[in-house]
């Protein structure tokens, strides 16, 4: 039955993708019964074709209430770029046998400085989560305005997968991911791919990472490079 | 029961292999794997390329002079798709040369990689350049050979004709294409550069002591690439010194999403927003967009963005009304005028075209 829904899963996925989508990965997501409140503060920095090399900082917020419900804020300067974001998330947990399901809203805001740009994005997406794997899936709308005009892009669907090498609940892991969203921006075609990690020192302290590429033009472009970052952060719960 | 780490890998190489399929068929139809996995050029080396040839011969691309007259038009078809019948491109020549259309432009997917589909292509096009020639060059002969500095203006042809001595078949139909993916699949590239040369380029159209400007990006990856914008913000385009009246750009990749139905643009964030500030300090009239086969018609930040249909037959097997556009650009201020042209003609068969001279196989 658990396979059969594995491979339903799998299906689902795939075939959402094929008509058109976010969670940003720190590692271990699930509430813990005892830590209520998390900080990650982490350094960017790469080469992207429009603005060169890049370099910034994202810092987020993250509360439990309960095993169900969490709520999360984050900020992005990106300095050399000029992009500046904030964001807001809540997010709904569930249990269904060996599947954690979360189910997240978010909204995002990005001030491209040096292209005078606004651009809100919101997003409703839900995540499968086992042990060595995640996909996300959901649906993305994107706003933005330049000058006095204004557009609004149609839905783009929100695809992420992800897998990793140990068991989630491991004290470290390396995964693989592949998706169309970072933490401060929603793509349409674009998939990321790259490597993430985490390191957990302690129950309060661990070490985070990726290596992302981000590419221009959709696969069926013969899609090139176009941004290339490292990330390092760090992660800090308490009570 | 936990699933196991081999199980796991096994899922994620399944959900990667189903993601690139569905990547593969995401835009314009008839997409080969190998044409999507193995590109032969990226952009940045074909701007290079084009740059190279631009900065030779872009003097020659700027030859439309319009003086006494009050009004010219240009037609702008996107996606034709060919492959053994080049017979809708031909057709939009003939309406061209039928109401006096000054030159052609093309938004890119050409004509599908093959070198047979390439040849009938060049074939239609060298047609249309003998008819091309016929009307507006033949009468000019003796014009030429009475001037007594060999230098004289027509404005039949609405070129400057300072250049006339140039070598007959130097004399091509004005048509200027962008290239698009379909382009660059296969050894596309080196098929249509054989052709048309370039993927980055401009030429102006000079209106009394004023300029026209005309615009073609290579977008064909789905992106303009870090050489190209470096070189927009270079202004390696040599007209950014001219007194310009309205600005025309062309190219491949679409930003905007005429509906569910098509895929959205595949520029990423920066790079678009980037794109709509380029068009707007440019002082754009119109940025015409091809690729998802669709009509789309807005305004943007002061900047009218057109996305085209296609002009293939697999779309329209019976043609349409509006399947490319007329623009009328006239001489004082008033904005130009955009409208949907039709194409009818049909799909002949192969033994039609093996009769008229066309390369055709059977595999």
């Amino acid at each position: 039955m658990i396979s059969r829904l594995r491979f339903i899963i799998c299906i689902l996925a795939c075939l959402a993708m094929c008509s058109a989508s976010a969670q940003y990965y720190n590692g271990e997501r699930t509430f813990d019964g005892e830590h209520h409140n998390e900080v990650s503060l982490s350094l960017t920095t790469g080469k992207n074709i429009i603005t060169g090399p890049c370099i910034g900082n994202t810092v987020h917020y993250k509360h439990y209430f309960n095993d169900h419900w969490s709520v999360d804020g984050g900020a992005n300067l990106q300095y050399t770029k000029e992009l500046y974001g904030i964001k807001a998330k809540g997010e709904y947990h569930i249990k269904v046998k060996a599947f954690h399901i979360f189910a997240s809203a978010e909204m995002l805001y990005n001030r491209y400085f040096k292209y005078k740009t606004n651009e809100i994005d919101g997003n409703i997406s839900v995540r499968f989560e086992r042990g060595y794997w995640d996909i996300t899936l959901g649906e993305t709308l994107i706003n933005y305005t330049i000058g006095e005009s204004g557009y609004t892009e149609l839905p783009t669907l929100t695809f992420g997968a992800h897998a990793t090498l140990r068991p989630r609940t491991n004290n470290w892991n390396v995964g693989l991911l592949f998706r169309n969203y970072d933490d401060f921006y929603y793509e349409n075609w674009n998939i990321n791919w790259g490597l993430d990690f985490y390191y957990k020192f302690s129950a309060q302290w661990k070490m985070f990472g990726e290596f992302n590429i981000r590419p221009s033009g959709s696969m069926s472009q013969l899609a090139s490079k176009y941004e290339t970052t490292g990330k390092v952060g760090l992660i800090y719960r308490w009570k | 029961m936990e699933i196991t780490m081999k199980k796991s890998i096994l899922y994620s190489l399944m959900a990667t292999a189903l993601l690139a399929a569905s990547g593969l068929f995401s835009s314009c139809e008839k997409v080969s794997p190998q044409g999507v996995l193995m590109a032969n050029t990226s952009v940045d080396d074909r701007v290079k390329q084009s740059l190279i040839y631009y900065t030779y011969h872009g003097d020659n691309l700027d030859w439309f002079l319009v003086d006494s007259i009050e009004e010219y038009s240009f037609l702008v078809g996107s996606d034709s798709h060919i492959t053994f019948d080049p017979g809708r491109l031909a057709e939009m020549a003939e309406i061209g040369l039928e109401n006096g259309d000054l030159f052609y432009c093309h938004l890119g997917d050409l004509a599908d990689t093959k070198p047979e589909y390439y040849y009938n292509t060049k074939a239609a096009l060298y047609n249309a350049t003998r008819l091309w020639r016929n009307k507006y060059l033949e009468p000019l002969i003796d014009e030429y050979h009475k001037a007594e500095d060999g230098m004289f203006y027509d404005k039949r042809i609405k070129r400057d004709t300072r250049n006339f001595a140039r070598a007959w078949y130097d004399w091509e139909l004005p048509f200027y294409p962008v290239v698009g993916n379909h382009d660059i699949t296969h050894n596309g590239w080196s098929l249509f550069c054989d052709q048309f040369k370039t993927s980055f380029y401009e030429f102006t159209v000079q209106v009394g002591d004023k300029y026209d400007r005309f615009i073609f990006l290579d977008s064909a990856n789905g992106t303009l690439g870090d050489f190209q914008t470096d070189e927009i913000d270079n202004n390696a385009l040599l007209n950014d010194d001219k007194p310009i009246r309205n600005t025309f750009t062309f190219t491949h990749t679409n930003i905007f999403r005429p509906s569910m139905n098509e895929f959205a643009s595949t520029y990423c964030r920066e790079e678009l927003y980037y794109l709509l500030n380029k068009l707007s300090e440019w002082g754009t009239s119109i940025a015409f967009w091809g690729h998802v086969h669709a009509w789309d018609d807005r305004m943007f930040n002061g900047v009218r963005h057109i996305t085209m249909p296609s002009m293939n037959f697999k779309d329209h097997p019976n043609g349409g009304d509006d399947l490319i556009v007329r623009v009328t650009v006239y001489k004082d201020d008033r904005e130009p005028k955009v409208e949907r042209v039709g194409l009818y003609c049909k799909e002949r068969s192969k033994k039609e075209l093996e009769e008229l001279g066309y390369y055709v196989t059977t595999k």
